[in-house]
C-alpha cells in the first residue's frame, strides 16, 4: 500500500494515465448490455457536443479547441479501427489533461501545509500590495467562522477511509471557507473539483491552483467528458485522496438550501469503494460527509437572485454582472463581516456510507435501527462483488435524501433570514393578488410595515423554529434570543454590505430597500413548513427513494 | 452480470402464510424452487408440511412439494436471497423489525401487501427501509385473486423496483405460462394504488348490494380511479401508473369480484351490519378499512378532493348510512370528467 501523501507526486501522472486507460478500455469494450457503440459514434457525439459549445465560445482556449476538433473531424473521416482508437485516446487524454489542469501534487502538498490562517494573509499572498492598502483591516477567519458538528468523527474517519466532503453551495466564498475549515480541522488536503470560473477569477485562482483543485467545465456537455471527469474523481478516491465537491452543482440562485443534487460525482463513492474492495485495498471505505454553510450575508446575493428571477420570470429580469468578480465587493463584504463581528457558520454533518447509512466514529455503518451493517455486502451477487451500474446508480439515489436532510437540519436560522422571512410573508399577505414579480417590483412606499407587527411575526416564527430545532430539523442561532434582538441584529447586518440597506427602519416602520434581497434571504427558511412556506419532509421520513 | 445471478435452485423465502403468501410460495415451488414459508402458527406449519394444504389460507389447494413451512424466522431467512413479504399492513412493521435482525445488505426483498401503516400513513417499502438495512427492494401488485391463481387460471402481475436484478429474480421465481410478470418502476404509485383501490372496492360492494345498476357501478369505478390517481399523484405517484395493472387492473377485479374481502365488507355494510361484526365474520384482514382512514387523513393534509373515499370513510367510521352517502355523492359529483379541471370539481362548484 503506497503512503498516501508522500507518494502524491508520483501518483499524479498515474491518476491521469489510469483515467485515460479505463475510459478507452470501457469504450472499446462497449457496453455489454447494448450493442457496442462504435468508437466512431462516441467520437461523433463528442464532435457534435463540442462544436455546439464552441459556437458560442470565444477566447484563446476556444480557438485552440476549435483547431483541435477540426483536426479530429478530418482524421475521423478516413480512420480505420486502429486510427480511430488512437483518436479516442487523444480526445480522452486532452479532457483528462484539462481536468487535471494545473494540479501539481508538489505545490499541492506544500501550499496546503502552509495554508495561511487569515483571509487577509491569503489576500496578501495573492495580490499586489496596493490591493491590500485599499482593503484596510480584513477579518480573521478564526473569529468570523464558526466550525461545529461532527468534526471529531470526520477526523477519525479521514484516518480509516477516504472522505467525500459534500457541502451546500451558496457562494463562491464556499471554496475558501472549506479550504480554511479543512486546514483548521487538521485534515490532510482535499482534491476539489472546481468550476472553470474559479480559475479565471483573480480572487480565487490562486487557491484553486494550489489547493488540489481540478477543473470542472460545466459548459462541456459531451458524455465522454462527463465520464472522464467522473473517472478522474473515482481514481483520486481510490488513491486515498479525500475529495470535495458541491453535489448541488452550482450556487443556489434563490437563496434556498439545495432541494436536488447531481448524482454523477456523488456516485463515485460507491464505484471507488467497489474498485477498492476488488483491489484488496487496505482502507477501502469511502465516507460521504455533508457540510452546511450559512452566511449572514451572501457576497454575490444580488447577482444570484437576479439570475433566479430572470430564469423563472422568463426575461422580466436582467442578470447583473456577477459581483463575485468585482474586487471592491469582496473588500466591502469582508469589512462588513469584521465590523459587525458577523459569523459564518459551517456545520459538519453526520457521516454517511455510499448507501445512505449513518457511520459512527469507528467507521461502522449503522442501519435505521442502529444495527451494524457491512457495506461491502451491498455489492455481493452470489457471494462475490458483482458489477451492476444500474444498482450502483440506484444506491446513490438512495443517498441523496440523506444528504438533503442533513443540509436542512444543519442550516442555522440567522437573524437576517428570520427577519427577511417575517417581512416577506407579511408583504405577501398584505397583497394576496400580486404575483411574486409584481410584489417584488412594488414601489418602495408600498413596501413599508409597522415594526411592531413585524416583531410579533418574528416572535411567532422563533417559536416555530425552536420547535423544529428541538426535533433536530434546523439550528437556531444564539443571536436569535428574542424578537427584538433578531430585528435589531437583522437590520444592523442588512445595513452593512449591500448597496442599499435590504431593510431599514424609519421611525416606527420598516422599509424594504431591496425586495429581491428580502426574497433571497427569506428563502433560506423555505421548505420547513413554516407559515407561508412549502411543507417539510417528515423528520424521520425514510432516507431513501422508494 | 445477470448470467451469474442465482442458480435456479436457490431457495426463496415467503414471510406470511395468508392466502396470497401461500399462493406465491406455491407458484415459486411449482417453478422448481425450494420455498421456506414462514408462519407464526405451529398448527398451520404442521398442516402445510404434513398434509400439503393450508385450509385457512387457500382452501382446496394442494401445495407444491417444494414448500416447507417454518415458524423460525432465522431458519426462513438463512439461505434465500429473494425474500417475499406478504404480511398485513398493520403487522408489517413488527415482522420487518424482527427480520431486520437477520436480513443482510445482499438480500432482495419484495413485498406483496396492499395497504398503508395506519398510524404513520407510511408505504410498506418505507417501513422496510426504516426497519432493515436492505436497499434492493420492490413491490408485487396487480389484479391477482389468490384462489384463481392457485387454481392455475391465467393472470398478470407487476413487479416494481428500481433495481433490475430484483425484477429479474422475481420473474425467475414466479413467472410461468399461467402468470405473466410485468416490470415497473413507480414504487410509490403501485403501493398507493394498491392501498386506495381497496377503499373504492368497499364502495363497489355497497353499490352492488344496493342494486344500483351497472351504470352506477361504472360511474363509481371511474370516479374512484380518478380519486386514487389524484391523491396518489399528490403523494408522489406518477399518474400513468393508475392506468396499469396495479391501478385500473386491480381496481376492476376488486370491484367486480364477490370474493374480494373489501367488496364483501361493502356488501355487509349495505345490509346494515355493524363493522366489528363484519370483520369478525370475515376472519381475515380487510385492508380497505384501515386504508379508508389513511386516505381520508392524507387527502385532508394535501388538500385533495376525494368525495367517494370520504363517503366510505363516513360510512365506516361515522355511522352514516350507505344510502345517505350515495345521495350526498350524487349531489357533489358534477364537475369536469377528465382534463385540466377534473380534480377541482368541488372547488369550482363552491366558487
Amino acid at each position: 500500500m503506497r503512503c498516501r501523501w508522500a507518494g502524491a507526486q508520483a501518483d499524479d501522472a498515474e491518476v491521469a494515465r489510469a483515467v485515460v486507460d479505463r475510459i478507452v478500455a470501457h469504450v472499446l469494450a462497449g457496453n455489454p448490455r447494448d450493442a457496442a457503440p462504435a468508437v466512431h459514434e462516441v467520437l461523433g457525439e463528442a464532435l457534435f457536443h463540442e462544436r455546439s459549445r464552441l459556437e458560442h465560445a470565444s477566447g484563446q482556449r476556444a480557438d485552440a479547441d476549435r483547431e483541435f476538433w477540426a483536426g479530429v473531424a478530418r482524421a475521423l473521416r478516413h480512420a480505420g479501427a486502429e486510427r480511430s482508437a488512437k483518436l479516442l485516446r487523444e480526445v480522452v487524454a486532452r479532457y483528462a489533461g484539462e481536468i487535471r489542469g494545473h494540479f501539481d501534487a508538489r505545490v499541492y502538498a506544500v501550499a496546503t501545509r502552509a495554508l495561511p490562517v487569515s483571509l487577509s494573509a491569503l489576500l496578501n499572498g495573492l495580490s499586489p500590495a496596493h490591493l491590500v492598502a485599499h482593503a484596510g483591516d480584513l477579518p480573521n477567519l478564526e473569529e468570523n467562522v464558526v466550525l461545529e458538528g461532527e468534526i471529531d468523527t470526520l477526523r477519525a474517519l479521514a484516518r480509516v477511509g477516504t472522505i467525500i466532503l459534500a457541502p451546500t453551495h451558496s457562494s463562491n466564498l464556499d471554496s475558501l471557507l472549506l479550504g480554511f475549515a479543512i486546514y483548521r480541522m487538521g485534515l490532510p488536503p482535499f482534491s476539489y473539483g472546481a468550476g472553470l470560473n474559479l480559475f479565471t477569477n483573480p480572487m480565487t485562482s490562486f487557491f484553486m491552483h494550489h489547493l488540489g483543485a481540478y477543473t470542472v467545465d460545466r459548459s462541456k456537455t459531451d458524455p465522454l467528458y462527463r465520464a472522464t471527469l467522473k473517472e478522474f474523481a473515482t481514481v483520486l478516491l481510490e488513491h486515498g485522496r479525500h475529495n470535495l465537491f458541491f453535489p448541488g452543482g452550482t450556487r443556489s440562485r434563490s437563496g434556498e438550501v439545495e432541494t436536488h443534487l447531481k448524482k454523477g460525482l456523488l456516485g463515485t463513492g460507491v464505484v471507488a469503494f467497489k474498485n477498492n474492495l476488488r483491489a484488496g485495498a487496505e482502507r477501502p471505505r469511502v465516507f460521504v460527509v455533508p457540510a452546511t454553510a450559512t452566511y449572514p450575508l451572501v457576497l454575490e446575493a444580488r447577482s444570484l437572485v437576479a439570475d433566479f428571477l430572470e430564469k423563472t420570470g422568463r426575461g422580466l429580469y436582467l442578470p447583473a454582472v456577477d459581483e463575485f468578480n468585482l474586487l471592491h465587493r469582496w473588500i466591502d463584504f469582508l469589512r462588513g463581516l469584521l465590523r459587525l463581528r458577523l459569523r459564518i457558520r459551517l456545520v459538519i454533518g453526520k457521516p454517511l456510507d455510499p448507501f445512505g447509512n449513518d457511520v459512527d466514529a469507528e467507521g461502522v455503518s449503522r442501519d435505521g435501527r442502529g444495527r451494524p451493517v457491512d457495506p461491502a455486502r451491498y455489492l455481493l451477487v452470489d457471494g462475490a462483488i458483482g458489477d451492476d451500474p444500474e444498482r450502483d446508480a440506484e444506491y446513490t439515489c438512495g443517498l441523496v435524501p440523506a444528504v438533503l436532510r442533513a443540509y436542512r437540519a444543519d442550516t442555522v436560522a440567522l437573524p437576517t433570514a428570520i427577519l427577511a422571512f417575517a417581512v416577506f410573508e407579511r408583504l405577501r399577505r398584505s397583497a394576496p393578488r400580486l404575483d411574486l414579480y409584481r410584489l417584488l417590483r412594488s414601489p418602495s412606499d408600498e413596501l413599508t410595515l409597522p415594526v411592531a407587527e413585524v416583531a410579533s411575526d418574528v416572535e411567532r416564527l422563533l417559536g416555530d423554529l425552536r420547535a423544529l430545532a428541538r426535533d433536530g430539523r434546523i439550528r437556531v442561532s444564539d443571536e436569535a434570543a428574542d424578537a427584538a434582538t433578531v430585528v435589531r441584529r437583522g437590520l444592523e447586518t442588512f445595513g452593512t454590505y449591500h448597496p442599499v440597506p435590504v431593510i431599514e427602519r424609519s421611525a416606527d416602520n420598516l422599509r424594504v430597500g431591496d425586495a429581491n434581497l428580502v426574497f433571497f434571504y427569506r428563502n433560506r427558511l423555505e421548505g420547513y413548513g413554516l407559515d407561508g412556506s412549502r411543507p417539510a419532509l417528515p423528520p424521520d421520513h425514510s432516507a431513501h427513494r422508494v | 452480470m445477470g448470467e451469474r445471478d442465482s442458480c435456479t435452485d436457490r431457495p426463496v423465502a415467503v414471510l406470511g402464510a395468508g392466502n396470497w403468501g401461500t399462493t406465491l410460495a406455491h407458484l415459486a415451488a411449482s417453478n422448481g424452487r425450494p420455498v421456506l414459508l414462514w408462519t407464526r402458527d405451529p398448527r398451520q406449519r404442521e398442516e402445510i408440511n404434513s398434509a400439503r394444504s393450508n385450509s385457512r389460507g387457500v382452501p382446496g389447494l394442494v401445495l407444491a412439494r417444494g414448500v416447507r413451512a417454518v415458524t423460525d424466522l432465522g431458519e426462513a431467512l438463512a439461505r434465500p436471497v429473494l425474500v417475499i413479504v406478504a404480511i398485513p399492513s398493520q403487522a408489517f412493521r413488527e415482522v420487518c423489525r424482527a427480520a431486520g435482525e437477520l436480513l443482510a445488505p445482499e438480500h432482495l426483498v419484495v413485498h406483496a401487501t396492499k395497504g398503508l401503516e395506519r398510524s404513520t400513513h407510511r408505504r410498506m417499502t418505507e417501513v422496510l427501509l426504516e426497519e432493515t438495512c436492505v436497499r434492493q427492494i420492490g413491490v408485487l401488485s396487480g389484479p391477482n385473486i389468490a384462489a384463481e391463481i392457485a387454481a392455475g387460471k391465467p393472470a398478470g402481475t407487476v413487479v416494481t423496483s428500481h433495481f433490475p436484478r430484483v425484477v429479474r429474480e422475481c420473474r425467475r421465481a414466479l413467472s410461468s405460462p399461467r402468470l405473466m410478470v410485468f416490470a415497473g418502476d413507480d414504487i410509490a404509485g403501485v403501493e398507493l394504488a394498491g392501498a386506495f383501490k381497496n377503499v373504492v372496492a368497499i364502495a363497489a360492494g355497497i353499490a352492488a348490494e344496493m342494486q344500483v345498476g351497472e351504470n352506477a357501478k361504472a360511474l363509481l369505478l371511474t370516479r374512484g380511479l380518478a380519486e386514487m390517481a389524484r391523491l396518489g399523484t399528490a403523494l408522489g405517484a406518477r399518474p400513468l401508473t393508475f392506468a396499469g395493472l396495479a391501478g385500473v387492473g386491480d381496481l376492476a377485479v376488486t370491484c367486480a369480484s364477490a370474493q374480494s374481502r373489501n367488496n364483501r365488507v361493502g356488501r355487509a355494510l349495505a345490509r346494515g351490519e355493524a363493522l366489528p361484526d363484519i370483520l369478525r365474520q370475515l376472519g381475515m384482514v380487510a385492508e380497505g378499512v384501515d386504508a379508508a382512514a389513511s386516505a381520508h387523513e392524507l387527502a385532508l393534509a394535501h388538500s385533495v378532493d376525494v368525495p367517494l373515499m370520504d363517503q366510505v370513510f363516513r360510512v365506516l367510521y361515522e355511522g352514516r348510512s350507505p344510502s345517505a352517502s350515495l345521495d350526498e355523492l350524487m349531489r357533489l359529483w358534477a364537475g369536469h370528467d377528465v382534463g385540466a379541471s377534473a380534480g377541482r370539481s368541488r372547488a369550482s362548484l363552491l366558487g
